[in-house]
């Protein structure tokens, strides 16, 4: 997969988005090594879940050409960088300003991406900022750029939310790729996720400066309906 | 927004509503951008559309004529409609307008392109 432009996006933009870094290129590494088979898999829809720049899900638009896809962001601001780095790219990808797939239609998603904050924070930090959702466009603040790394406890207390809507978000047949971090303990997701009917497997992983990132691969158990 | 797009949303997610869909569409700017028609997307897409709310939507953007309210069997032979269907579907862009959900009246604004479905903590 090509590695979308960004040379759009000015650099004073990045105090309210994402700049993609080390975690996004692991991620599009991974999607790219496993394209065999997510080909195979043939998704009818794909969605990211807080795109931020939006150069993931632009790559994989341009390479998936029989699919949906889209991408949520809860920050606004990552919306329209989204929706521009499609539209630079030539990509195919429509936006939606939500929080993960709120607003969706459920069990309709095949291919799932996440790239969450992962961050060990204090909690009570991480509180304040989600309490402000719904005035998202009152707060033309950094408070956006630091919702896009802050995990609060272990990191992960925005990707245990995840998990727990998750049954609601895949469609049967459908796989989330997951970014974590070692203190996230990619270990402990994997037992909270078997227990809840999914299988993990832990697809790549990458020591960097001071983080070693996992992308951890997760499909629903197989059961009774699909023998 | 594309139509496409638009099939997908709902606002079952506010507390108390039973069904959420489909949302009212009200456009007040729309843009038309070329995309390469490619009919497999839209053969493989289909089954997963609600089909009433695609011939609604066709029909607000005065587009409904030679699409049949209902669809038949063998809508993948038909290029003609698969074509328009690309067209409606995939080509008309919403630039401005809102989503009403059916029950609460709750409004989601779309602005720039980009429908907001975010809700307030004591509406979920």
């Amino acid at each position: 997969m090509e590695t979308p432009y960004t040379n759009h996006i000015k650099r004073d933009e990045y105090e309210f988005v994402y700049e993609p870094a080390e975690d996004t290129f692991l991620l599009l590494d991974a999607l790219e090594k496993d394209l065999p088979y997510i080909e195979r898999l043939s998704p009818q829809i794909c969605l990211e879940i807080g795109s931020g720049s939006g150069v993931i899900i632009t790559a994989l638009s341009k390479r998936l050409r029989n699919t949906l896809c889209l991408a949520t962001d809860i920050n606004p601001y990552a919306c329209q960088v989204t929706r521009r780095t499609s539209s630079h790219n030539q990509g195919y990808v429509d936006v939606v300003n939500t929080n993960f797939t709120q607003g969706l239609r459920v069990r309709n998603i095949d291919l799932l991406l996440f790239n969450p904050p992962y961050v060990v924070t204090d909690t009570d930090e991480l509180n304040m900022l989600s309490l402000k959702i719904g005035d998202a466009e009152e707060n033309i603040t950094k408070n956006q750029l630091v919702r896009s790394w802050a995990g609060g406890k272990n990191g992960r207390e925005i990707i245990d939310a995840l998990f727990k809507n998750l049954d609601q978000m895949l469609s049967r047949r459908g796989v989330l790729y997951l970014l974590v971090l070692k203190e996230n303990q990619p270990n402990v997701i994997e037992q909270n996720l078997n227990s809840i009917g999914f299988n993990v497997e832990n697809f790549m992983d990458r020591k960097i400066p001071g983080e070693h990132l996992y992308v951890l691969k997760i499909t629903r158990k197989k059961g009774k309906d699909d023998e | 927004m594309k139509l496409i797009t638009y099939n997908f949303l709902t606002s079952k997610c506010i507390r108390g509503v039973k069904v959420g869909y489909p949302l009212k569409l009200k456009i007040v700017q729309k843009e038309v951008v070329q995309t390469d028609f490619n009919p497999e997307f839209i053969t493989r897409l289909l089954p997963r559309l609600d089909y009433p709310t695609v011939h609604m939507a066709a029909e607000l953007v005065d587009c409904a004529e030679g699409v049949p309210k209902e669809l038949g069997e063998n809508y993948a032979a038909d290029q003609d409609l698969l074509q328009k269907l690309h067209h409606i579907l995939l080509e008309i862009d919403i630039i401005e307008g809102q989503l009403e959900c059916p029950e609460t009246g709750r409004i989601f604004p779309i602005t720039q392109g980009i429908p907001n479905m975010l809700l307030n903590e004591d509406e979920v």
